[in-house]
C-alpha cells in the first residue's frame, strides 16, 4: 500500500467510523407530539407554542423557570428549565426545547425561543379577518 | 427604480461578459476587449447599485419594502449603515458588491499572466451574474417598492399628519385583540397616496428598525469581512476550472496560491470576529457554540486551509524535479471550498433548518429556495464534472509515492485530518435537514483528537524535509522543542491542574507545535523575513489551541444573586452592586457592579434593558478582561421588590385568569379613554384596569387605574377588604394589551419591608481566552505575510 493512502485512508476510516457511531448516540430528533414526548424516555427537542394564558413562574432561589407549552394537537406539558428566562421569550411564538420527560414535567437543558419577524403575527390574523 | 435596472443591465452585461470570454478562450481574436468591457460595466453597475442602496438607507426611504424592514431612524450612523446588509437581500447585495471588487482585481491579475485571463474571468464572471440573478427584481431585490406587495404598516411608523385624510381612511385597520392600528399598505393605498400628492417617504416616517442583538460594534464589521472571504472563494475555484479548461495543472498553484492564502485569512478573521461578538456581547459565555451557522462558515474555512498545505507541496515537488504532487487533491479542494461557500449559504438563507439555529432564519419563498438549489447544483456539477472529465489523464500523469518521513506525506495526512474535521462539521450541521440533530459533544469529541493530530503534524511537518529526512536528524533539530514541551505539558498536569488524558496530550501536541515553529521562526526572523507567514500562522493556531484548551478544561461558572450594597464572594472575587445607571436616553440600564480581586477595585458595567422592537429583555455581558483570564458577568435578572416580598408581578392579558390565596382573579380589559386624541396631544388621560374577582362564592368588580398627564404614568392600585386582597399596577402596556399586577393581601402586606434590589448575575472565569484571540490574530498576521511572498513568486 501507498504511505499516502495507509495514513489518510486510516484518519479517515478512523473519524468517520467513530463520527457514525457518535452520531447516532447523540442525536437529537425533533418532537412536534408531546404524546410521543412523554412516551419515550430518550432526549428530544420537542417543538410546540408557550401557552400564554397560564404564566411562566420564576423561582429564584432554585433558579428554575417554568412554562407550559402545548402542541398543534392540544397536549400540553410543564416545561422546567434549570437557569433563566431567554432573552426574547415573552415575544416568541414558538419554542423549542431540549430535554427529557420524567415524572410529569418536561426537564429541558436548552430552550431556543423563535420570533417571526415583528409583525407577521398580526398580518396574518388580519388577513383572515 | 433606477436600481432596478441598474442591477438588471449588471445582469445582461455579465452574461454578455461570461460569452465574451468563452468566444476568447476559444480563440475569437477580438472579443477579450469587449469582454473586459463587459466585465467593468457589469462591475460600474453593481458598484452604482449598491452606492444607491447606501444612499437610500442613510436617507431613509422607505418606499423601499427592504429599507422599512429592516432599518430605522432613530439609528447611530455606523449602525444605520449596517442595515444595508441585516436581511438576505442586502446581504445578497453585499456579497454581489464585493464579488465585482474583487473582480475587477482579478482581471488585472490575470491579465498580466499569460492567458488565464479568459478562462478565470469566464467562471468568475458566471458567478458573478448568479449572484446578481439573486438581487434581480424578479428574487431578492433590495429595490422593490413597498407597495408592490401588500403588507400591514404599524400605524406609529405613518406620519400622524397624513391620518386625518379621508381618502386613508379604508386603509386603517385596528386589531381589537392585540389594540394596534394598522395601515394597509398596498397598489391602492400608493394609488391614493399619488393622487394627494404624498410622497411615500412622507407618508412613512420610521422603519421597523434593527434587531438589538445586532445593534453592536460587530454588526458593522463582521458581516463585511465574512462576505469579502464568501467573494475571494471563487477564486480558486476559477483557477482551477482555469486548469481544467486547458488540461494544464502546473502554473495555477502558482498563480491561485496568494488568493487562496488572502481569501483563506479574510475568512478566517471573520469566523473569529462572529466568535468574539457572541462571547463578548450576545452573552453565550463563550466563543463557539456550534451554532449551524458559525459551523456553515468554518467547514470551507477548514477546505480553505487544507488546500493551503497540499498547493504548497504541488508548487514545491514542482520546482524541485518537475513532478507534480496532489493534483487531483488541490482541484478537488479548490473547487470545493466554493462549493461549501454555497452550500453554506444554502443552509442558512433557504430555511431549510428551520428550528435548528438561534440565528433567525426568515423563509426566503420558493423561488428563492429553487434558485439556491440550482446555484448550489450547477457549480458543483461544474467542478466535480470537471474533475471527472479530466480523471484519466489526471491519474495516468500524476501519480506519485511519497516517502514516509517526508514533509509531503505530513503536510498531507494533516489536510486529510482537517477535511475529516471538515467532514464531521458539515455532518452534524446538515443533520437538521434530515429532522434531526447533533449534541455539540458530538463536534467537540471528534475534533478533540484531530486537533491532537494537527498539532503534533505541526510541528513534525515543519521538521521534516522535503522528500526525505533521516531519522537521526530529526531527532537532532528536535531535541529542543520536545524537552520545552514535556517541560510545559508536565507544568501544566501538576501546577494547572489538568488531569484529563485527552487534554494532557492535546497540551503536549499543541505546545510542541508552538516550540517548533518559535524555534524556527525565531531563527528566521534574523534572515529572510517574508518567509516568516507559516511559521507566525502556525504559532498562531498553536496559541489559539492552547487558549481553547484552557478555557474549556478550566472554566468556573457560578450564578448568584447581588443584593445592592451587600458584597458577595464569587469564585475569588468580592462583587457588590452598587445600583444602575440609565444611558441612551433612558432606554438601556448599566448595571454596575463593583469587583475587587485582591487590593484593586474595578467596576463591570453589563447591560439590561427592554427593547420596544421585540419586547423583550435584552441583556449583554461585561468583561473584565486579563492577560491570564477573564472574568465574566452576564445578567440574568433584576428586580426592585418594594412594598412586600410577596412576589414578583404578575403580567396578564386580556382574559388571563390567575390565583392569588385562593382569590380567582381574572384580568377583562383595558378601559380606554373615549377620546383618544387626549393621548396624542398629551393631555390628562385616564385607562382603567377591569378586572373581576371571585372569591367564596361572590364575585367582585374592580378597576385600578392608570392616570398621565404627560410626565409619565401615576397608577392608583384598589383594595378590596371583602376579600383582603391589594391589587397595584406595576406597569401597562395598552398597545399589547399587557399590564403586570401585584397581588397583596391586606392584613398582611401592612408590614411594608425596605425597597430591596437584587441584580442576579451569572459570574464566569475564562483562563487563557485571549490566547484564542491572540493565537486567531496571529494566525491571520502569518497569512498576510504569505499572502505577500507568494504574490511575488507568481509573477515569475
Amino acid at each position: 500500500m501507498k504511505n499516502k493512502y495507509m495514513f489518510g485512508g486510516a484518519i479517515i476510516i478512523v473519524f468517520l467510523a467513530v463520527m457514525v457511531y457518535l452520531f447516532t448516540q447523540t442525536n437529537v430528533q425533533y418532537e412536534s407530539s408531546f404524546a410521543k414526548v412523554m412516551q419515550t424516555g430518550k432526549t428530544v427537542k420537542a417543538t410546540g407554542s408557550w401557552v400564554k394564558e397560564r404564566n411562566y413562574e420564576i423561582d429564584k432561589t432554585n433558579n428554575l423557570f417554568s412554562f407550559y407549552m402545548k402542541d398543534p394537537e392540544g397536549n400540553t406539558m410543564k416545561v422546567i428549565y434549570h437557569g433563566a428566562i431567554p432573552n426574547n421569550f415573552e415575544s416568541s411564538t414558538s419554542v423549542v426545547v431540549t430535554g427529557k420527560y420524567h415524572d410529569g414535567n418536561f426537564h429541558a437543558s436548552d430552550i431556543l425561543t423563535k420570533c417571526p419577524s415583528k409583525y407577521q403575527d398580526q398580518t396574518g390574523q388580519k388577513a383572515s379577518s | 427604480m433606477i436600481g432596478n435596472i441598474l442591477l438588471t443591465l449588471a445582469l445582461l452585461a455579465g452574461v454578455f461578459t461570461v460569452i465574451m470570454y468563452y468566444l476568447t478562450y476559444r480563440g475569437y481574436q477580438n472579443t477579450l476587449s469587449l469582454s473586459r468591457i463587459g466585465f467593468h460595466t457589469t462591475a460600474i453597475m453593481v458598484i452604482a447599485s449598491a452606492a444607491l442602496l447606501l444612499y437610500a438607507v442613510l436617507t431613509h426611504q422607505y418606499q423601499y419594502k427592504y429599507i422599512y424592514d429592516y432599518s430605522g431612524s432613530d439609528l447611530p450612523t455606523g449602525l444605520l449603515m449596517s442595515t444595508f446588509y441585516a436581511g438576505q437581500e442586502g446581504s445578497f447585495m453585499l456579497w454581489t458588491f464585493f464579488t465585482a471588487v474583487i473582480g475587477l482585481i482579478l482581471l488585472d491579475y490575470t491579465s498580466k499572466r499569460g492567458d488565464l485571463e479568459p478562462r478565470v474571468m469566464m467562471t468568475f464572471s458566471l458567478v458573478l451574474s448568479f449572484l446578481l440573478i439573486m438581487v434581480s427584481p424578479l428574487l431578492k431585490s433590495p429595490f422593490n417598492f413597498i407597495w408592490m406587495s401588500n403588507d400591514y404598516l404599524d400605524l406609529k411608523n405613518i406620519n400622524q399628519a397624513f391620518l386625518s385624510l379621508p381618502a386613508l381612511q379604508s386603509f386603517i385597520f385596528t386589531d381589537p385583540q392585540a389594540n394596534k392600528q394598522f395601515v394597509q399598505m398596498g397598489k391602492e393605498l400608493h394609488a391614493a397616496l399619488v393622487s394627494n400628492n404624498i410622497s411615500i417617504n412622507d407618508f412613512i416616517i420610521q422603519g421597523k428598525g434593527l434587531n438589538p442583538l445586532l445593534q453592536n460594534f460587530w454588526m458593522q464589521i463582521h458581516p463585511p469581512i465574512l462576505f469579502i472571504g464568501f467573494s475571494m472563494s471563487a477564486v480558486p475555484f476559477s483557477f482551477a476550472l482555469a486548469a481544467i479548461l486547458k488540461n494544464e495543472y502546473r502554473d495555477w498553484v502558482k498563480q491561485a496560491m496568494p488568493w487562496v492564502l488572502a481569501g483563506t485569512c479574510v475568512l478566517g478573521l471573520a469566523i473569529m470576529l462572529g466568535g468574539y461578538w457572541a462571547y463578548g456581547v450576545l452573552g453565550w459565555g463563550g466563543y463557539w457554540g456550534w451554532d449551524p451557522v458559525e459551523n456553515s462558515s468554518l467547514v470551507p474555512w477548514i477546505v480553505g486551509v487544507a488546500s493551503i498545505h497540499t498547493i504548497l507541496v504541488q508548487k514545491k515537488t514542482q520546482e524541485k524535479d518537475g513532478g507534480s504532487r496532489f493534483v487531483k487533491t488541490n482541484l478537488i479542494l479548490s473547487i470545493m471550498t466554493f462549493v461549501l461557500v454555497l452550500y453554506s449559504t444554502f443552509l442558512t438563507r433557504s430555511g431549510i433548518l428551520g428550528d435548528a439555529s438561534v440565528h433567525s432564519f426568515a423563509e426566503p419563498g420558493m423561488a428563492v429556495y429553487l434558485f439556491l438549489i440550482i446555484f448550489l447544483g450547477l457549480f458543483t456539477v461544474i467542478g466535480i464534472g470537471g474533475i471527472i472529465y479530466r480523471w484519466k489523464f489526471l491519474t495516468e500523469h500524476f501519480s506519485f509515492e511519497e516517502n514516509i518521513l517526508s514533509r509531503e506525506l505530513a503536510l498531507f495526512t494533516g489536510s486529510v485530518a482537517l477535511i475529516a474535521s471538515a467532514i464531521i462539521v458539515a455532518v452534524g450541521t446538515s443533520a437538521p435537514i434530515f429532522g434531526t440533530t447533533v449534541q455539540t459533544s458530538f463536534y467537540n469529541e471528534l475534533n478533540l483528537p484531530i486537533a491532537i493530530i494537527i498539532g503534533f503534524l505541526n510541528g513534525t511537518s515543519i521538521l521534516l524535509k522535503w522528500k526525505h529526512t533521516e531519522g537521526k536528524q530529526l531527532w537532532k533539530q528536535s531535541q529542543f522543542a520536545v524537552i520545552a514541551t514535556v517541560v510545559l505539558t508536565l507544568l501544566v498536569v501538576f501546577i494547572g491542574g489538568v488531569h484529563q488524558l485527552m487534554l494532557i496530550i492535546l497540551t503536549l501536541s499543541s505546545s510542541f507545535a508552538f516550540f517548533v515553529n518559535t524555534e524556527i521562526a525565531y531563527k528566521i526572523f534574523k534572515g529572510k523575513k517574508t518567509h516568516l507567514g507559516a511559521y507566525v500562522a502556525h504559532i498562531g493556531i498553536s496559541l489559539f489551541l492552547i487558549g481553547v484548551l484552557a478555557t474549556a478544561g478550566h472554566s468556573q461558572q457560578k450564578q448568584v444573586d447581588l443584593v445592592k450594597g451587600q458584597k458577595v464572594n464569587v469564585l475569588g472575587h468580592e462583587l457588590t452592586f452598587v445600583g444602575y445607571t440609565p444611558f441612551d436616553n433612558g432606554k438601556k440600564y448599566h448595571m454596575n457592579i463593583e469587583v475587587k480581586d485582591g487590593n484593586n477595585v474595578r467596576v463591570v458595567s453589563p447591560i439590561m434593558f427592554i427593547a420596544e422592537f421585540n419586547n423583550s429583555l435584552m441583556r449583554e455581558p461585561d468583561i473584565l478582561v486579563g492577560l491570564t483570564k477573564d472574568f465574566y458577568v452576564a445578567p440574568v435578572s433584576y428586580s426592585d421588590s418594594q412594598e412586600n416580598q410577596q412576589g414578583t408581578p404578575t403580567t396578564m392579558k386580556g382574559g388571563d385568569k390567575v390565583s392569588f390565596e385562593g382569590k380567582e382573579i381574572t384580568f377583562n380589559k383595558f378601559i380606554l379613554p373615549k377620546d383618544m386624541s387626549a393621548m396624542a396631544s398629551g393631555a390628562k388621560f385616564r385607562i382603567g384596569v377591569d378586572i373581576t374577582i371571585s372569591y367564596k362564592g361572590k364575585e367582585y368588580k374592580v378597576e385600578p387605574y392608570m392616570e398621565n398627564e404627560g410626565q409619565g404614568p401615576t397608577y392608583f392600585p384598589i383594595e378590596l377588604k371583602d376579600a383582603d386582597l391589594k391589587i397595584s399596577i406595576t406597569a401597562m402596556n395598552a398597545t399589547n394589551a399587557e399590564v403586570s399586577l401585584l397581588f397583596s393581601s391586606i392584613s398582611k402586606g401592612q408590614t411594608t419591608a425596605a425597597p430591596k434590589e437584587i441584580l442576579t448575575v451569572d459570574a464566569s472565569i475564562k483562563p487563557f481566552i485571549s490566547l484564542v484571540w491572540i493565537g486567531v490574530l496571529t494566525m491571520v498576521a502569518g497569512f498576510i505575510i504569505a499572502s505577500f511572498r507568494r504574490s511575488k513568486e507568481s509573477l515569475v
